[in-house]
């Protein structure tokens, strides 16, 4: 069985179709990367992956289960901006995430707990080459760092998917590159499965094991909004392990045979 | 020679530049009053700086006959009293009404209306509700400051709440967070900063509310004391007290604003940034 | 240098004069316009019918003047207005023409006394029937006010002072609303919001300035150079104000009824006020009020209650630091610093008809 399993799925606001018949499936391990033009749809796609919208008709499946109509813990994001709190020094930030999941009613950890905690935390932002920024706050960080931080903050407590939303768009290059090195390299050590939206094709192609376009097949010039977006490429892209490649490959087979239906 | 908007003075001229109106104001009183006390030596409406002097000794230094008490300690103490319980309980009020009405979407559905319509409630006009109410005693000058203020803290911490960005709130659902656990670890701490700022901006109307509550019914505070002597025109008192209050005003804003950025050095660095 | 220093001060003193803060007898000199300020209140709503209906024009007229009456909302605030120089003439009370602009140094003399109080003052307790029940309670009234004076000589009558009580400044705006207060259990209220508190439950009058005939005194204060140098004011004025007087002496409806409207109540609600107001109808009555001995008595009282609170100024040294002079030749206190003047001249020429 899939970790993310998609029939016929569509999305409507109103009158205005957005996404129509996708047919999809994501297995655990990939890192499947987004593109699109603006308006295609990709954003609204992963708004439903979070829980932040919900599809209006279709098979929406994570692990076989119906997807949490709410954002959840099975699931972590990395927004371009905004995703990390800046009340918080970059330590506390990862801590945070550690707190809110197992105390429910405090948000925090005492003694013990705390101090495990706080080591997990550690050893997660050395991991993302934050060790030495540990008690900064986030105000004091560069952009590309305010990134890793988010990301640590995500996987600390290990979701199943980590969805990545145009993560790296606002930095320089540079700092690009580097990210690029660190979450492929935190893909292959953790085994992630990774959804990530870019409008960078580059970075598309780089990244990903599996690149999903979107865009719309039909179009009306007398009423734009009446047809949607669908899943127009899905090719396995990148040079990684040959285990994912041929799992992409199956996926799309059962997909392209679903189109069939 | 460059266009004057690009002229920028050097801290000295700064400096000497904003002391220079109030220099002006000082010389121009005091012309006023030598004219005015030339005619009519007691004239009250503008006084000399002798008898300011005189009444700041009398008021400020030396025991009250009557009483035994400094009038002037006892007069600022029980407005401070009033001010800092009113502003205590405005601040902590806002914060119980005004996080949940900027975050809970069925709690602003069900009192946004309301507090937008109550905020615009003249406090004054309805007093005589407020005297049946809260009596005429401490309660109720407190309860006027309480009143007049916390609609405005209310709805200014709700419009900051619904300021903090959204992606905030699904990143710590994401991280496991609830609504309770994301009010008290991701928005109480942000808000509180805001809290204080807001509270800096309201405590002008507060003291506004203080005066007034002072000159229905009192018995000592500074309001009191103003509104009781300019039944004789003692404007000798009342121009220092005016002096004082303005002063003590200012201090506050000064403090309240060290404190917030001495509390959350991460606000004002923020600030900066934005 | 200096004449620098000259110019710009001229030009200050100038700019101050503009500014209109220079001192009153700056101005005080023969004029034709003058400006005087009133408030509502029972014993001054004649004024108003007499200014609305053209009676003080018609007399301004006759002695070549102009005559403007300005209502002022505030009553203390037209008094401090008056005091500072912005009116030739102002309506007051005797207690509040001693400390007020007298104690400011600016020289008044009261023109008419038009009434006194003879029961528009009193003192209210809530539940108990007798005034020596006030001990030990909080009183609210309009502090250092006719009302305070009131209280004073109320708990002489029982042999109280005001150590036995502890009195709490309240606006006389609100009066009536803090009655309704659990609180608020003594008051000293004035007319209408004495008779609003005497219908609510528990209310009961237990002394009123009916006990202290003659002690609170309403009048027209003039400013004292201002009338010396324009007696033809002090003529007009008269003259409109007993016009009105034959009026409502003779119980005229309509003016009554002007009266009652213009100071929000009914006829009904006026006459009530006025059962309570020993108004001088006849200027010989004034003529023999303002005559009388029991005046300086009362103002001995009056000075006496005000150097006590230190209404007189902080300089004063005694209660008779401000001088007063009466009719006949009579005086009180300082010869040498006269700031507070009764006569009975203009009055005088009313009763005999000579205006």
């Amino acid at each position: 069985m899939s970790l993310i399993t998609i029939k016929n799925l569509w999305k409507e606001y109103g009158d205005n179709v957005v996404l129509e018949r996708l047919n999809l499936n994501i297995e655990e391990g990939e890192f499947c990367t987004l593109v699109g033009p603006s308006g295609c749809g990709k954003t609204t796609f992963l708004k439903m992956l979070l829980g932040q919208e919900t599809p209006t008709k279709g098979t929406f499946l994570l692990d076989g289960k119906p997807f949490p109509d709410e954002p959840s813990i099975e699931r972590g994001i990395v927004f371009q901006r905004y995703s990390v709190f800046e009340h918080l020094s970059v330590l506390g930030n990862v801590l945070l995430s550690m707190e809110l999941k197992e105390s429910k009613f405090f948000g925090r950890l005492f003694g013990k707990k705390r101090k495990e905690a706080k080591e997990k935390a550690m050893q997660m932002l050395e991991s993302v080459g934050l060790g030495d920024a540990a008690h900064k706050y986030p105000s004091e960080l560069s952009g590309g760092m305010q990134q890793r931080l988010s990301i640590a903050q995500s996987l600390v407590i290990k979701p199943k998917i980590l969805l990545l939303d145009e993560p790296f768009g606002a930095l320089d290059p540079g700092i690009r590159a580097d990210m690029h090195t660190l979450i492929l390299d935190l893909w292959k050590r953790n085994n992630l499965t990774v959804i990530m939206v870019t409008h960078d094709l580059h970075e598309s192609f780089y990244l990903g094991s599996r690149l999903l376009v979107f865009d719309k097949v039909r179009y009306d010039e007398q009423a734009p909004n009446a047809y949607g977006a669908r899943i127009t490429y899905d090719i396995p892209v990148g040079n990684e392990k040959g285990a994912i490649l041929t799992k992409v490959d199956k996926s799309r087979k059962k997909e392209t045979n679903n189109y069939d239906n | 020679m460059k266009r004057f908007m690009n002229l920028k003075p050097s801290k000295v001229t700064a400096f000497f530049l904003g002391l220079l109106p109030f220099i002006i104001a000082g010389i121009f009183y005091i012309v006023a009053s030598d004219l005015r006390l030339a005619e009519n030596p007691n004239d009250k409406l503008l006084p000399s700086m002798a008898s300011f002097s005189e009444a700041i000794d009398r008021m400020a230094l030396t025991p009250s006959k009557r009483t035994g008490e400094i009038l002037f300690i006892e007069d600022t103490s029980a407005s401070l009293h009033r001010l800092g319980l009113g502003i205590l309980i405005s601040a902590v009020l806002a914060m119980l009404i005004g996080i949940p009405l900027g975050f809970i979407p069925f709690v602003r559905a069900g009192f946004s209306p309301f507090v937008a319509a109550f905020s615009m409630v003249p406090p004054m006009a309805i007093l005589p509700i407020l005297f049946i109410v809260f009596g005429m005693g401490e309660i109720a000058k407190v309860a006027l400051i309480v009143i007049g203020v916390t609609p405005l803290i209310v709805r200014d911490l709700q419009q900051r709440v619904s300021e903090i960005p959204a992606e905030q709130f699904i990143k710590a659902q994401t991280l496991g967070g609830s609504s309770w656990s994301i009010v008290i670890r991701v928005i109480l701490p942000q808000i509180f900063p805001r809290l204080l700022d807001s509270v800096r901006l309201t405590l002008g109307t507060a003291w506004i509310f203080l005066i007034s509550a002072e000159a229905i019914s009192a018995t000592e505070g500074l309001g009191y004391r103003i509104f009781l002597v300019r039944r004789y025109m003692s404007m000798d008192v009342i121009l220092p007290y005016v002096a004082w209050i303005t002063f003590l005003a200012f201090l506050f804003d000064y403090l309240l604003k060290k404190l917030t950025y001495k509390l959350f050095p991460w606000y004002s660095a923020g600030k900066e940034n934005a | 240098m200096k004449n620098i220093f000259q110019s710009t001060s001229k030009l200050l003193v100038a700019a101050t004069l503009v500014m209109g803060l220079g001192a009153s007898s700056l101005m005080a000199e023969v004029k034709d316009k003058f400006t005087v300020s009133w408030t509502i209140y029972v014993g001054w709503m004649p004024w108003d019918y007499a200014q609305q209906k053209g009676i003080v024009d018609k007399w301004a007229k006759k002695y070549g003047i102009e005559i403007d009456l300005v209502q002022v909302n505030d009553y203390i605030e037209s008094i401090n207005q008056y005091t500072a120089g912005k009116f030739d003439g102002c309506l007051m009370t005797n207690m509040d023409a001693l400390t007020i602009p007298a104690a400011g140094g600016v020289d008044s003399t009261a023109l008419i006394m038009g009434d006194f109080s003879n029961g528009n003052d009193g003192i209210i307790l809530k539940g108990k029937k007798n005034l020596a029940d006030i001990k030990g309670q909080d009183v609210n009234l309009v502090e250092l006010s006719v009302s305070h004076y009131l209280l004073a000589r109320g708990l002489e009558s029982v042999g109280l002072s005001e150590r036995d009580v502890k009195v709490v400044n309240t606006s006389d705006a609100d009066i009536v609303a803090a009655y309704s207060s659990n609180d608020v259990t003594a008051l000293v209220p004035w007319n209408p919001q004495l008779s609003e508190i005497m219908t609510k439950k528990d209310a009961n009058l237990v002394f009123d300035s009916s006990k202290i005939p003659g002690e609170i005194i309403d009048m027209l204060v003039i400013n004292t150079e201002i009338l010396k140098d324009n007696p033809k004011l002090a003529k007009a004025l008269t003259g409109a104000w007993f016009e009105v007087m034959s009026l409502m002496k003779k119980g005229d409806t309509k003016a009554l009824t002007f009266m009652a409207e213009a100071s929000g109540t009914d006829l009904a609600g006026y006459k009530s006020q006025l059962k309570s107001t020993k108004m001088f109808y006849d200027p010989k009555e004034a003529v023999e009020f303002a005559d009388s001995s029991a005046l300086p008595n009362t103002m001995k009282k009056v000075s006496e209650f005000s150097f006590n609170h230190g209404l007189l100024g902080e300089g004063a040294p005694d209660a008779g630091f401000i001088g007063m002079e009466f009719p006949n030749g009579k005086r009180f206190g300082d010869p040498k610093n006269i700031k507070l003047r009764f006569i009975d001249t203009y009055v005088k020429m009313a009763a005999e008809g000579k205006l």
